[in-house]
């Protein structure tokens, strides 16, 4: 079989090609593409690339001149410069790096699997999916899922928030129905804020001396706005707490902390303290079920995951290269008119 | 001889279920974890099996029928190691803690492992003073709560890990991999709750049993004694952990030594001259 790949992604130093493709919907590409007599192709676009997959027999291949053509008269902008042309095994073993996320921009991000699989969706809508790239897109989102399910690439947060929330999982398992207790109002405060509301935390009280601006940050979460006076009662209530004040002594005192455990009935306590000076006493952290991590501990797990992200990389790329000629080996196999038997030898869990 | 070979079968595949395990919490293969539960399935299958096999053996002799095999080391401890894989199979697999396999199994295959090693698979007469259907409810009642204790031991060894991996604010891989806290935490404290209950009403079958036998429920021989002294870890760790509101270690250190205790009642059998002397085969 022929397969040509086009793609314009992050990785090109001039961004007008991949803005002007943007802005086309891929079912009018794909319907573009149909009248001008291509039979299987699939696009993908998603705010980082706009890449095209098209296959045909070898004597009645898609070339990518009549690709670019079409797309050009589509965008209304030059394209051809800043594509990346890809064929065959080439072709293929892009599309699976693609869906193993480690094309991303942020390596190993989990939303491309996503998009891979709307791109082939819309394609598979349109008519415009036949054995090849069936097989080719199947095959993308099994090595997706299976570099995700065995290597490191997709755990190992990079960053001081998802860090945090990824401990809060290891703590709470779901965060969904938990509750989150913020105390300060700053920068810092509502970027927790937005990280928390993400994974469904769903009561959000925030506690600042500053009344109004607590109540402020609150609003823009759904959340609620506690007295200063009140925040020890709300201590109760929280699964989670993020301190981030500017108070010039801890907030949060020992006896604060014991106060407000007895009266939990056992539930976990995960209290993350970033501010400086610090809101929350060191020795909170030997109380039994409570577990006090400061900006330095977090920051200790980003850059000890960015080391180990390294390795889980070659892995991913080890398993998306042997899928690859895997693949390459069953597409060989359609020209000689003896196909091989193909199937999901294995599933990722 | 068709028992002995398939109760070997179904020990090598508990043997190579806790190696999956293992494999599966080291790497999250996921192959390895459907492997685990490929060979923990192979190997019930051989063991229920060999159980069919013994009881029919067992059965050969008119006084034993409809009694259950379960009167010497051999059996009680295949038995265990049964129910164990069995529950874990449940609790576990069902929950998607698979992982876990590698706290739980080992002590099945240790179980199954020990009475093929170790233990006299011969059959034979049942002693007269065993010949009551209490026979097939006190020790059964009990060991199937022994095999829930068991799984509970092997959740609360991964649960001490997540608290420690936690506490140390340097989690590493294993922490990730590992179920979250508060469901280790929830499924302990459960499988306990759950099997307390159970175990207290094997003992107080054994209290009416000894009674009709001997006119006596209790004579605080080694067996039973130990036998009370799990029951009341087990009661305080329920005690601490959910009338106090108790979390972190302590709660679990009091439920493995109500685990130790529980082996001690088991195998502490040999040094009970009294009632309880039949394990050993007498």
């Amino acid at each position: 079989m022929k397969l040509v790949c086009l793609s314009w992604s992050h990785r090109a130093r001039a961004g007008s090609a991949r803005e002007a493709l943007a802005s086309v919907p891929v079912e009018r590409v794909l319907a573009e593409l149909k009248a001008r007599g291509i039979c299987e192709a699939a696009a993908l676009s998603t705010c980082n690339r706009f890449e095209l997959y098209a296959a045909g027999s070898p004597d009645a291949a898609p070339s990518a001149g009549v690709l670019i053509a079409a797309l050009e008269d589509l965008a209304g902008a030059a394209l051809a410069e800043q594509a990346e042309r890809r064929e065959d095994a080439a072709a293929a073993a892009h599309l699976f790096s693609v869906a193993a996320g480690l094309d991303s921009l942020v390596v190993g991000e989990t939303e491309i699997l996503g998009q891979v699989k709307t791109g082939y969706e819309s394609a598979k809508a349109a008519g415009m999916t036949g054995k090849r790239l069936n097989v080719l897109f199947q095959r993308a989102l099994f090595v997706g899922k299976k570099v995700r399910a065995e290597t490191a690439v997709a755990s190992g947060s990079s960053s001081v928030p998802s860090v945090a929330v990824q401990l809060a999982e290891t703590i709470f398992g779901r965060l969904e129905g938990k509750s989150a207790l913020i105390l300060g109002a700053g920068a810092m405060a509502e970027l927790a804020a937005k990280h928390l509301a993400a994974r469904g935390v769903s009561q959000l009280a925030v506690s600042n001396r500053t009344w109004e601006r607590a109540y402020q940050l609150a609003a823009r979460y759904q959340g609620e706005a506690v007295r200063w006076e009140n925040f020890p009662a709300e201590l109760e209530r929280a699964d989670v707490v993020i301190a981030s004040t500017g108070a010039p002594a801890a907030v949060l005192t020992r006896a604060i902390v014991e106060n407000a455990v007895r009266r939990r009935g056992g539930r976990s306590l995960f209290m993350i303290d970033i501010a400086m000076p610090r809101d929350i006493e060191e020795t909170v952290h030997g109380i039994d079920g409570v577990y006090l991590y400061r900006l330095e501990d977090l920051e200790a797990i980003v850059a000890k995951n960015m080391a180990s992200r390294a390795e889980a990389v070659a892995a991913a790329r080890r398993i998306v290269d042997a899928k690859a000629s895997e693949f390459g080996a069953w597409a060989g196999s359609l020209s000689t008119g003896r196909e091989r038997s193909f199937k999901h030898s294995e599933n990722p869990a | 001889m068709a028992q002995s070979l398939l109760s070997w079968g179904a020990f090598l595949l508990y043997v190579a279920a806790c190696a999956a395990a293992f494999v599966y919490l080291l790497t999250k293969n996921a192959r390895s974890s459907r492997l685990m539960l490929i060979f923990i399935g192979c190997g019930l299958a051989a063991h229920l099996l060999a159980f069919g096999i013994r009881l029919a053996v067992f059965w050969a002799y008119p006084e034993n029928r409809w009694f259950l095999p379960v009167n010497n080391f051999f059996g009680a401890l295949s038995y265990m190691s049964l129910a164990l894989v069995a529950a874990f199979f449940v609790i576990e697999a069902r929950k998607r803690l698979g992982i876990l396999g590698a706290f739980v199994l080992p002590m099945a295959a240790l179980s199954l492992g020990l009475a093929v090693l170790r233990a006299d698979p011969a059959v034979g007469p049942l002693a007269p003073k065993l010949r009551s259907y209490w026979l097939n409810i006190h020790p059964m009642v009990l060991m199937t709560a022994y095999a829930a204790f068991t799984n509970a031991f092997g959740v609360g060894l991964a649960l001490l890990i997540q608290e420690r991996q936690i506490k140390s604010r340097k989690p590493s891989e294993l922490c990730y991999r590992l179920p979250s806290l508060d469901e280790l935490d929830a499924l302990n404290g459960m499988i306990i709750a759950v099997t307390l209950p159970v175990l207290v009403t094997g003992l107080v079958m054994g209290a009416v049993w000894a009674y009709e036998t001997w006119g006596r429920a209790w004579s605080w021989d080694p067996k039973e004694t130990m036998s009370l002294i799990t029951a009341l870890l087990y009661g305080e760790f329920l005690w601490l952990r959910y009338v106090r509101g108790q979390r972190g270690r302590t709660p679990v250190y009091v439920s493995m030594l109500g685990f130790a205790c529980m082996l001690a009642t088991f195998f502490g059998a040999e040094l009970s001259s009294g009632r309880h002397d039949f394990l050993g085969g007498k």
